[in-house]
């Protein structure tokens, strides 16, 4: 049966009579007892501590600890499981749970980004790594935190690389609890204490001996450890303890029911146009990125959709946001559309040098044959284009900003699909009063040169 | 549309780090959750990530992450650990071009076998494919009820061709339903309690009432590490085994059959609507073919596929990818027809090109 973790404080979280499954002397037996005296010290209800476990020798702990809640992991993402637990509890449930994470070496240093951001986000996570220099699990490999000189089974010439200094990593990542110590201090236990009492991150380095192969192949005993931290300049004793940093439930809570839904636009209905559409029309605008070539699309497809058209836009641009070509597909059409994309464009508009690139390489302007009305910038030349080409001042008129978005508006007022009133309410409503004269501007001074 | 369903579901929690083209879906739960009284937060990782989801599943929260193909190849290890400790999850993996970090601008339908194969042993992980913005709302609602009900990772598989285009859509055709929950544990029962390896646990959240015991290693029913036990086997038997009992219950397709037709269109996700298109220009043309779009890519739709194959010779899968991979899962069924190829990667496979490789059958 499932033991009962109904109980308030235990006598003892570690199983009675618990046999541990580790070497004889190794340091995790000091560990495991100095975490149950800790437990025991603040009398948590075994109910409200969860004890997440990576992958090692240090992670079989988890079996010996009968009335809490356990969660053997995967390794080095103990902590990022127990960040998820802690997160669930603290934010959006009781926020009941001490979330304690016990890890080896090798699991600190695979899972460091971990550490790091639990340490950032100041969760209610107390982590205890058990620091033996090793991998003990698969034989003895050296790992990131192997101290200079030490022999190990992948360094048999003793460790040329010298060690991480964990604290001092999660001290520069804001972590509000950071001690280091021998597994065999006195002081451990009380350290332990204020660790998991505390609502924030913590971090608790603990170093002990691997007696199956630290001890094996190098003069190491017990009172060697403190030794060996002064040559690697590893502070023992508590190194942080702020009291300035509030846990990320303080600090996540007040946004909570007052952030607006993603703000919607109401897309106004627009009269049915005069001549409606009978067939699919594909229109594809090319220009260049930061002058509002996708934006101005879709305030064009939404101009579309009020009319009751079945409408789809997808963009493309490269890799990066602000730079080189940027390109809409829209489609209309009075039914479901099924293929999104275009075939055969009915209308190529290119606005910029940038779109002109864009339209050849990606082979627009072959697809366009001799039966798209292509649409070219006049400070663009347009030889390679022949067929139904025609020049437009468009950065002349509506400025380069603008000349997407003007471009489609004198294109659904050409077609009768809307009205220039039609059109400028819909830019009005989705960029403003300025732009919207510019729009209401532009398109008359296009239609009274018959440009189109 | 994906966020907007996950929101309808009840998805609590969200954790994401950026990548296009899956980037909108972690705006978007940024955006949505707070103000339902759930989290939405960056991870440093796709493996943080996905860990923070199924930490917060484990507390008993609905939750889920999105991400695309690099992504995804960080996340399956994980992906595993949701599988083996019967943690629900969703995950919104939309494709891009690969391989490697390939084309993030370019949408693709080569994730297919990844998201299904992920796993060591032979388990299957439900993948649903919508191919539209209606369907993404949808099936994300669906996706979060198999997670829960049957315990398990589901993958929501689409690609940067849906995820990216916006398309007009009927709200009031939405489904008002929110996702199912997760059965829970009866008191005093083992973690993983089942009678019969098609049962399906009740759920016992860690940090409830109740001791529990969850291992990413294999274990027995109450959750302990167990190597080799008769009852360990049991347990990894049940994995897959409360999948496959249940495989009808996970078919979603949609089948336009014709009478007399000997050719079968088979497609999905954003292809699919371009072989539908061909389809209907093929029977305005006088050609008779029969078409199916499959939305629920595994466990596979086997019996809505073997009764759409009555009376065809002639078997056309167009797929974005180079080799035909969700072919190569379907070929067995197949035995006998003569099974065909459209595929492409960088662009999306054009009506006209099924059409031709339709045409070329007759």
């Amino acid at each position: 049966m499932t033991a009962s973790t109904d109980n308030l404080a235990s006598e003892t979280y570690l199983a009675p009579n618990a046999v541990f499954p580790f070497c004889k002397g190794c340091g995790h037996s000091h560990v495991l007892r100095r975490l149950d005296e800790a437990l025991r010290a603040l009398r948590l209800p075994a109910r409200d501590v969860v004890l997440v476990t990576d992958i090692g020798c240090i992670g079989l702990a988890d079996s010996l600890f009968p009335t809490i809640h356990t969660v053997h992991t995967t390794h080095g993402r103990s902590t990022a499981f127990a960040t998820g637990i802690a997160l669930a509890d603290s934010v959006l449930s009781e926020r009941r749970l001490k979330t304690i994470v016990l890890i080896g070496d090798g699991g600190a240093m695979i899972g460091l980004q971990h550490l790091v951001h639990a340490a950032m986000l100041n969760v209610d996570v107390t982590v205890l790594v058990g620091n033996n220099f090793v991998y003990g699990m698969t034989g003895g490999q050296g790992s990131s935190l192997t101290p200079e000189g030490l022999v190990t089974a992948t360094t048999p010439e003793g460790n040329v690389v010298p060690p991480m200094d964990l604290c001092g990593i999660l001290k520069n990542s804001h972590a509000p609890f950071v001690a280091r110590h021998l597994a065999t201090d006195r002081a451990l236990s009380a350290t332990l204490q204020e660790a998991i009492a505390t609502p924030n991150f913590a971090l608790v380095e603990i170093l002990e001996l691997c007696t199956e192969y630290a001890s094996r192949h190098n003069a190491m005993i017990g009172s060697a450890l403190k030794e060996l931290a002064r040559r690697q300049g590893w502070e023992l004793g508590t190194i942080v303890a702020r009291t300035d940093r509030q846990p990320y439930h303080n600090r996540i809570r007040p946004l909570n029911g007052k952030r607006d839904l993603r703000p919607g636009r109401t897309i106004r209905a627009v009269q049915t146009p005069a001549h409606p559409l009978r067939k699919e029309l594909g229109i594809v605008v090319a220009g260049s990125a930061g002058e509002r070539v996708q934006s101005s699309t879709a305030v064009f497809s939404e101009l579309m959709l009020g009319m009751g058209y079945h409408v789809t836009q997808k963009n493309d641009n490269p890799v990066t946001q602000g730079s080189g070509f940027s390109l809409s597909e829209v489609k209309i059409g009075p039914s479901p559309i099924l293929y999104t994309g275009i075939e055969q464009p009915d209308v190529l508009g290119i606005l910029s040098a940038d779109g002109w690139r864009e339209a050849v390489v990606s082979g627009w302007r072959a697809k366009a044959g001799e039966t798209a009305e292509v649409f070219v910038d006049k400070s663009l030349p347009c030889d390679h284009f022949s067929g139904r080409v025609r020049h437009l001042p468009l950065r002349e008129v509506f400025g380069p900003e603008w000349a997407a978005l003007g471009f489609l508006m004198t294109l659904a007022v050409r077609d009768r699909f809307a009205s220039v009133s039609d059109c400028v309410e819909a830019v009005q409503d989705a960029f403003g009063e300025a732009p919207a004269e510019k729009v209401r501007w532009g398109v008359q001074q296009l239609q009274s040169e018959a440009a189109l | 549309m994906i966020v907007e369903g996950a929101v309808q579901a009840g998805c609590k929690f969200f954790a994401g780090y950026p990548i296009t083209p899956a980037t909108g879906i972690f705006k978007g739960m940024v955006d949505m959750l707070p103000g339902r009284g759930g989290l939405a937060l960056s991870a440093p990782d796709e493996i943080s990530a996905i860990a923070y989801a199924i930490g917060a599943s484990l507390r008993g929260l609905k939750a889920m992450t999105a991400t695309s193909g690099p992504g995804w190849a960080l996340m399956t290890e994980s992906v595993q650990f949701a599988l083996m400790t019967e943690t629900p999850l969703v995950i919104a993996l939309v494709q891009r071009l690969g391989p490697s970090t390939g084309g993030a601008t370019q949408g693709a339908q080569g994730d297919v076998l990844l998201a299904e194969y992920c796993t060591s042993g032979g388990y299957t992980i439900p993948v649903l494919c919508p191919a539209t913005a209606m369907e993404c709302y949808s099936l994300a609602i669906l996706a979060f009820t198999w997670a829960e009900v049957y315990r398990t990772p589901v993958v929501l598989l689409t690609d940067k061709e849906i995820a990216m285009t916006s398309e007009r859509i009927d709200d009031h055709a939405l489904c008002p339903m929110t996702a199912q929950d997760r059965p829970t544990a009866k008191a005093g029962s083992a973690a993983y309690a089942f009678e019969f390896p098609q049962e399906i646990p009740g759920f016992r959240p860690v940090g409830g009432y109740e001791k529990v015991t969850v291992t990413g290693s294999a274990h027995d029913k109450q959750g302990r590490l167990q190597k080799n036990s008769p009852e360990t086997v049991q347990v990894l038997r049940h994995l897959e085994e409360k999948i496959r009992w249940r495989e009808q219950d996970f078919s979603v397709v949609e089948s336009d059959l014709q009478a007399g037709a000997e050719t079968l269109v088979v497609s999905y996700g954003v292809t699919s609507r371009a072989a539908l298109q061909a389809v209907v220009r093929a029977r305005a043309e006088g050609t008779a073919v029969s078409f199916l779009a499959i939305k629920s890519l595994f466990p596979v739709p086997k019996k809505a596929i073997v009764k759409a194959l009555a009376g065809i010779r002639t078997v056309i899968v167009p797929e974005e990818n180079l080799t035909g991979l969700y072919r190569s899962v379907l070929s067995s069924l197949f035995h006998g027809a003569d099974v065909r190829g459209v595929n492409k990667v960088g662009s999306m496979i054009t009506p006209g090109e099924i059409l031709e490789a339709v045409k070329e059958v007759q």
